[in-house]
């Protein structure tokens, strides 16, 4: 039981990048399929439909299928997710240290670790941070794709086919070796960055070490992120854009709307809703990012000027074995992601239901 | 309804969003072990143990328990806290014997990480053991954790570049100080951002010499608790020196920690000889500070049958100590005498959840044993016992080994000195100081905050 709690800080590490990278091929998938959200529309009607049914006919046997369908799938759900992320919440209410880690008994503290959390203003400036970075990150993310499938939706099939395989290649890099990659070409050293600008005139850029001032740090960490997340928007939009008519457009151009009115007025409504969830989804994986800053910090700046939410949680958690504390970190990390996440979600729906 | 789903849509996302803070069940360092199995674990961390090292002890342990094998597990050392936080509680998983950072030690042994092993003290080599290093993974007069090898720090300089710049071999603390910014100022070589003495900013382990040098220290014991004391006036002068260093001789990023600072005083390196420019434009220091391995790194490129440079296994250019231009010498302190340097090292000791301790004794014994103690310093690892450190040997970097490691220094015993290392707050006060911060103000600032890290164990 308590050797998972390093896990819980650590495992930031691994799968902060890994479950939202995991987790995009299926998002791409269902977007991809819902289109303008129109099967999630039609499935829900479905199901009312077999609900009338039931009621409304013979229901003299219960139907136990679904359920045995989908039994699998929550017990798999249950264990992956119930027991750590229970575990977590207890031990947030815990005071649990190394000590604990070996054997002395953690006791209860009720809200000490809570308290301890919002009354220090370090969290605070972190969150800002986070927050700042990660809508700058969403926001360009988003832009930059929506950018690509246009271009994509545009460009000849051949022309469509490079793009799409040289963002694929981007999309399946795996993040080690993308910010090792990063990291050289950022290098204060040796690095490529540093040689064209020295090359292109700017001497001053000389060993210019790229990493020791935070915003410069965050210019960094920006460019890696969006390049890292762009491909996935740029297929989802791709995507929702095969999805808008060309009568419609067409109609519109013999209207006399420009190619700007006719982006602005047809074909953004009409991916919205896409638009929306990927939007939604940048927000939460860039509020969650872990492995770039981390690997970007063991090679240069000041972790405490540097950290976003997942390595400040990594170090009070695992760097300083503060695990009670790190946990209680990650359930107010989570309640920060319900409370952006929420108007979003929102709108979804609203969407959706139309 | 609507709300229903707005619900389960929010749950949905904070699945997601909490499944990057939950976790995965199983430490990817487990040893798994099942029942009856006779193998006994030992783990060592990073490769400085050899294979030679590692086959002796796998024979010899084997020979001497019939029908138990040893496996032997790197750790990487980046990666051993974290581990040893997860696995030494966990019977199932728990290595047996275990290779500990000296200054990871207090933190585990006060835990109760480790058995005890005071009675075996004498027979492993007891008074003859190096005391600093029996003393940080001692509680309360019981030896849990005992030296397993040291290695010290000391200074590589390019002969050629100082004869250059017209100065000599220090004998005082001062006199190196002025003697690497004179060899920066004149720069002889007229390379572009050179630096008499490469020191990175944040790299504390090296720059704490001009610390100790000064009568400072990090931190000490008031009482029954842990005082950070960087705001000690000594400590502060050693900052001080070092932050005027760090100004006027090193052009090192305040942020760079003890990395491979031999990069900069070869002719060349790894990245001008791959594109096949083997040009000058890699020297970029005079002198550097590295711990005795670092020795190896040092020289020019060999050149193998093809004409290329010659590459080892791992694909690293095998270099040949050149006396032409490189040399050694101890950092001296003020008075004349080696400077004290952080000593290197580590302590091995048995886990306390060990499900075989008869085997993991025999083992300590050989590790222990003459012959195995003889073979550690043969490669080049201080051993750990003092009477074999003759087997060294006697060439210039056994012996700046030996000087250096006389008056070297550990990092406090304070029960939470791991954590302290892992938040990296040495690092920053370091680096910030390397950046042109206010000393006193800045040593102020880093005793608040580590000072109640040093006490929570």
């Amino acid at each position: 039981m308590t050797s998972h709690s390093p896990e819980a800080g650590q495992s930031g590490k691994t799968s902060a990048a890994g479950t939202s990278r995991l987790a995009a091929p299926d998002a791409a998938g269902s977007s991809d399929a819902q289109g303008n959200g129109a099967s999630a529309v039609r499935l829900r009607k479905r199901a009312g439909r077999t609900g009338r049914a039931h009621r409304s006919g013979r229901g003299r046997t219960f139907r136990w299928t679904p359920y045995l369908l989908i039994a699998p799938a929550v017990g798999i759900l249950l264990l992956a997710l119930a027991y750590p992320i229970g575990w977590q919440l207890v031990t947030s209410f815990k005071e649990f240290g190394l000590a604990q880690q070996f054997g002395q008994p953690a006791e209860f503290n009720g809200l000490d670790n809570y308290i301890k959390i919002v009354t220090t203003g370090e969290t605070w400036m972190v969150v800002v941070r986070s927050v700042v970075f990660c809508l700058v990150n969403a926001f360009l993310t988003v832009a930059a794709g929506t950018a690509l499938a246009t271009l994509m939706n545009a460009v000849p099939k051949a022309v469509r086919l490079i793009l799409q395989v040289a963002l694929l290649l981007a999309w399946s890099m795996p993040v080690v070796a993308v910010m090792t990659v990063w990291n050289w070409l950022f290098d204060w050293n040796h690095g490529t960055i540093n040689w064209l600008l020295v090359q292109a005139g700017a001497e001053g850029y000389s060993r210019h070490n790229w990493l020791e001032n935070p915003l410069s740090f965050y210019g960094v960490a920006t460019v890696i992120i969006v390049w890292m997340s762009v491909p996935f928007v740029a297929f989802s939009m791709y995507a929702a854009l095969t999805q808008v008519s060309g009568e419609v457009l067409e109609a519109a151009q013999i209207d006399g709307a420009n190619a700007w009115q006719r982006f602005k007025g047809i074909v953004v409504p009409m991916v919205r809703p896409v638009l929306m969830i990927v939007l939604l989804l940048q927000i939460i994986w860039d509020l969650r990012v872990f492995t770039q800053i981390r690997m970007l910090q063991d090679r240069g700046s000041f972790p405490s000027e540097t950290d976003l939410l997942g390595t400040y949680i990594y170090r009070e958690g695992v760097g300083a074995s503060h695990f009670g504390m790190a946990a209680a970190m990650s359930v107010f990390v989570l309640l920060i992601t319900m409370v952006a996440a929420w108007p979003y979600v929102r709108s979804l729906m609203k969407e959706e239901t139309i | 309804m609507k709300k229903l789903t707005g619900l389960a849509a929010l749950a949905t996302a904070a699945a997601l969003a909490l499944s990057g803070c939950g976790g995965s069940d199983k430490p990817d360092g487990s040893s798994g072990k099942d029942a009856g199995d006779k193998e006994l674990t030992l783990w060592l961390a990073g490769n400085d143990t050899n294979d030679d090292l590692r086959k002796y002890l796998k024979d010899e342990f084997s020979k001497q328990n019939q029908g138990w094998t040893l496996k032997i597990e790197t750790i990487d050392w980046g990666d051993l806290v974290t581990k040893l936080n997860t696995s030494l509680p966990d019977a199932k998983n728990s290595p047996d014997v275990v290779e500990v950072g000296n200054t990871q030690s207090p933190t585990f042994t006060n835990v109760g990480a480790f058995m005890d092993i005071t009675d075996m003290y004498k027979e492993l080599g007891g008074d003859d053991l190096l005391q600093s290093f029996v003393e940080v993974g001692a509680v309360d007069g019981k030896n849990y954790t005992l030296p397993y090898y040291f290695g010290s720090r000391y200074m590589f300089y390019r002969t050629d570049v100082w004869q250059e710049a017209g100065v000599t071999v220090p004998k005082t603390l001062d006199e190196f100080n002025n003697a690497v910014i004179t060899i920066t100022d004149k720069n002889p070589r007229g390379i572009k951002d050179f630096s008499g003495f490469f020191l990175g900013g944040s790299d504390w382990r090296n720059g704490v010499s001009w610390v100790f040098a000064n009568g400072g220290d990090l931190a000490k014991k008031d009482g029954d608790q842990w005082v950070s004391t960087l705001s000690d006036p000594n400590t502060v002068k050693g900052m001080k020196q070092l932050q005027e260093l760090q100004q006027k001789a090193s052009k090192a990023p305040a942020d760079a920690k003890d990395q491979s600072p031999w990069l900069y005083i070869n002719d060349t390196d790894e990245a001008s000889e791959e594109n096949s420019q083997t040009t000058n434009t890699a020297l970029a220091a005079a002198t550097i500070m590295a711990p005795g391995w670092a020795h190896w790194s040092i020289g020019d490129p060999t050149i193998g049958a093809d004409g290329q440079p010659a590459r080892n296994d791992g694909g690293v250019i095998i270099r040949e100590w050149n006396p032409a231009k490189f040399g050694v010498f101890v950092l001296p302190g003020n008075d004349g005498k080696p400077a004290p340097v952080f000593a290197g090292g580590s302590n091995i000791g048995i886990s306390a959840k060990s499900q075989h301790p008869e085997q993991a004794k025999s083992l300590m014994k050989i590790i222990f044993s003459e012959e195995y103690q003889k073979m550690l310093g043969g490669a080049g690892l201080g051993p750990a016992n003092s009477q074999y450190v003759s087997s060294l040997g006697d060439d210039e970097f056994a012996k700046a080994l030996v000087d250096s490691a006389l008056n070297s220094k550990l990092t406090p015993a304070a029960p939470g000195w791991a954590k302290v290392e892992a938040a990296g707050l040495l690092d920053e006060f370091f680096g910030k100081v390397a950046q042109g911060g206010d000393v006193a103000k800045l040593a102020k600032e880093f005793d608040d905050k580590i000072t109640p890290v040093l006490n929570n164990g």
